[in-house]
């Protein structure tokens, strides 16, 4: 009785299932595979989203957990290079600009509880308690207040499978998915009464490993790991079901979100966009066996850093540079023209290109890259030095998309109008949902 | 900035001097006072002529702990670098001293044994030296230290990171943007974005 009287009069709860597309939403709440999912959208909304650019994990998750694009939170992808050098930089938590929507709720007294979030790593004090996800290292720089360390290790949590023992073993794999599944909900569990929480947010990362492993699986019905690849959904659907029974148990359950970071799709083919520029004589390296871009010539007019951020070779700005700021639009119209018109078999590589300026605004925006490209599904675009050919084979079965990730809630009040929805979208609904202001963007 | 103590224990040869003094040079880097109280330093000077006993093993724990307090009463880290085999005398110095991380430096026994650089342990088990913590006299490893680091199977550099990193997400140190992530931890995500096609 006592424990009831102390909740918090507030509350949102939020899923993500990493890397998960609202296409393959729509079919397994239809077919059966995801029940109560299907439940849970047929008492609210769901919605297609599109997500920041470049359209991965690390820099998604940042901009939901700030509201903010790129421009502004200063996460540009999992690498960077280190400010007027050639060096790859890993960027962490820390390098996060902005608040995080748990700060904001923290300056209003409210808690967070935050399980498996990617891009928070190393672990930082929030008001709440927070367990960060991929790219975590040691679990001991992983949770904040570290008095969870020992509940972590109580429940042999895991921060993340490792790839090189499951990728080609399905069996290896599907068992470290569950298993995973598992410790996510037994620490939820344990932190759900042990926090007096305003919001509570896990973050599912085994559906992205499972497409970038074996995407193969998911409609091709012959497919040997078809029904596993089912399964595992079956279990995911099952652990959103009895988070959002227990949420609702405590209210109307309206304030309940489920969301992914991006999309998915099947690869066909990996495409080096550095060969591409090399091919055309806008990228060369000072000598032969050069293998980084810290081997870059002077005569390199732009390079692109993975997945496909482009950027010009500017003057002043890295060290052999040697574009000055005139004909820095003119090169942008000519990669502009060269991606457009790349093509495989006759089929075009390139659905969309933006320029950095369209889609990046704020104070670290001149950090971004200068164009951005979006390929057709199917040609996971890469930003890999002195790969020899353009089109090579795929490595890996799944690739992420910029569109067809999805947000399903119970406020479809909340939910913006006229207009397509975007990932930034979601975190502005769940803070309305607490009746606290939106991050200002 | 307040001053703290960052308190090592563990047993002898474990890594506790390498790690202080690996922590000091980067906490200077950032601008602090720091001093090291280092185990076999303070025996030549502070509790010269001290044996092995309980007793004065206690002694001249509560010396350490009396010039760590002094020292973070002045803004100053003290970073203590001793077996402090005892841990109620260590929790008795985390009660005076109040703002207290200890970091236990954990190795086993046999691994120490055979890794053995100054051959303490081979005069130990062979006698020469009585009284020597984990041969013939007990060591006690503290129940909830702020923070673990295994030095049979660390690189020093990984278990500096997480040192620093718990200061930092302790509040008691500022953080810093960049550098945030040890060569090894570097190695260990390049792999996993590798592994997942990232890079």
């Amino acid at each position: 009785m006592l424990k009831w009287f102390q909740q918090p009069a507030e509350r949102a709860c939020v899923v993500g299932l990493d890397g998960v597309p609202c296409s393959m939403i729509r079919r397994f709440t239809q077919s059966g595979v995801m029940p109560r999912l299907a439940d849970i959208v047929a008492r609210g909304v769901l919605y297609e989203t599109t997500v920041t650019l470049p359209e991965i994990s690390s820099v998604s998750w940042s901009s939901f957990m700030t509201g903010k694009n790129p421009g502004e939170h200063g996460i540009f992808g999992f690498t960077d290079l280190h400010p007027g050098t050639y060096t790859q930089s890993f960027p962490s938590f820390r390098d996060l600009k902005c608040d995080t929507i748990w700060d904001r709720l923290g300056e209003r007294k409210m808690r967070s509880v935050v399980i498996n979030q990617p891009a928070t790593y190393p672990a930082r004090p929030i008001h709440g308690a927070l367990v960060s996800g991929f790219v975590a290292v040691h679990l001991d720089r992983s949770v904040f207040p570290a008095r969870y360390l020992r509940l972590l290790r109580d429940l042999n949590y895991e921060i993340d499978l490792d790839a090189e023992v499951v990728r080609d073993n399905p069996t290896a794999l599907f068992r470290k998915l569950h298993e995973l599944l598992i410790a996510r909900e037994r620490l939820l569990d344990a932190l759900w009464t042990e926090e007096k929480w305003n919001l509570m947010q896990v973050v599912v990362t085994g559906t992205d490993r499972l497409h970038h492993f074996l995407f193969d699986a998911y409609d091709d019905e012959a497919h040997p790991e078809h029904q596993n690849f089912l399964d595992y959904y079956r279990a995911v659907d099952a652990f959103v079901g009895r988070v959002y029974d227990r949420f609702a148990a405590s209210g109307d359950g309206r304030n309940f979100f489920v969301l992914s970071d991006h999309g998915f799709c099947r690869t066909r083919h990996e495409v080096n966009v550095n060969a591409v520029l090399e091919q055309n004589g806008l990228l060369a390296f000072a000598a032969p066996d050069a293998t980084g871009l810290d081997g870059i010539s002077e005569r390199a007019t732009a390079f692109a850093l993975d997945p496909a951020r482009l950027y010009v070779h500017r003057r002043g700005r890295y060290p052999r540079g040697g574009v000055p700021e005139d004909r820095v639009e003119g090169i942008l119209d000519e990669l502009t023209a060269l991606f457009s018109s790349l093509a495989h078999e006759g089929e075009p590589v390139i659905r969309r290109i933006f320029r950095g300026r369209e889609v990046y605004h704020g104070s670290e925006a001149s950090r971004g890259p200068d164009l951005l490209l979006v390929p057709v599904n199917g040609f996971d675009l890469k930003g890999r030095v002195r790969g020899r050919e353009v089109v090579v084979p795929r490595r890996l079965q799944g690739m992420h998309t910029w569109d067809d990730a999805f947000v399903a809630t119970g406020r479809a009040d909340l939910v913006p109008q006229g207009r397509e929805l975007t990932l930034l979208d979601v975190p502005q609904m769940i803070l309305k949902s607490l009746h606290v202001e939106p991050m200002d963007s | 900035m307040k001053g703290f103590t960052l308190w090592f224990t563990g047993l002898p040869s474990s890594g506790k001097s390498t790690l202080a003094r690996r922590v000091e040079e980067i906490l200077l880097e950032r601008g602090m006072n720091v001093e090291v109280l280092d185990g076999d330093e303070v025996r030549e000077n502070l509790s010269k002529g001290l044996g092995f006993s309980k007793e004065d093993r206690d002694t001249n724990i509560r010396r350490i702990g009396f010039v760590a307090k002094l020292l973070a009463r002045n803004g100053a880290v003290a970073i203590t670098a001793a077996i402090s085999p005892y841990r109620d005398v260590r929790d008795e110095m985390r009660r005076a001293i109040g703002r207290f991380v200890e970091v236990y430096v954990e190795c086993p026994i046999d691994v120490l044994k055979e890794r053995d650089v100054k051959g303490l342990y081979k005069k130990a088990l062979a006698g020469e030296i009585k009284h020597f913590t984990g041969v013939d006299d007990p060591y006690e490893p503290p129940l909830k230290p702020e923070v673990v680091v295994h030095s049979d199977r660390e690189s020093v550099d990984e278990s500096v990171a997480r040192i620093v990193g718990t200061l930092e997400v302790l509040g008691y140190i500022p953080r810093v943007s960049g550098g945030d992530f040890s060569a090894s931890e570097e190695e260990t995500i390049k792999r996993r974005l590798k592994d997942l096609g990232y890079i």
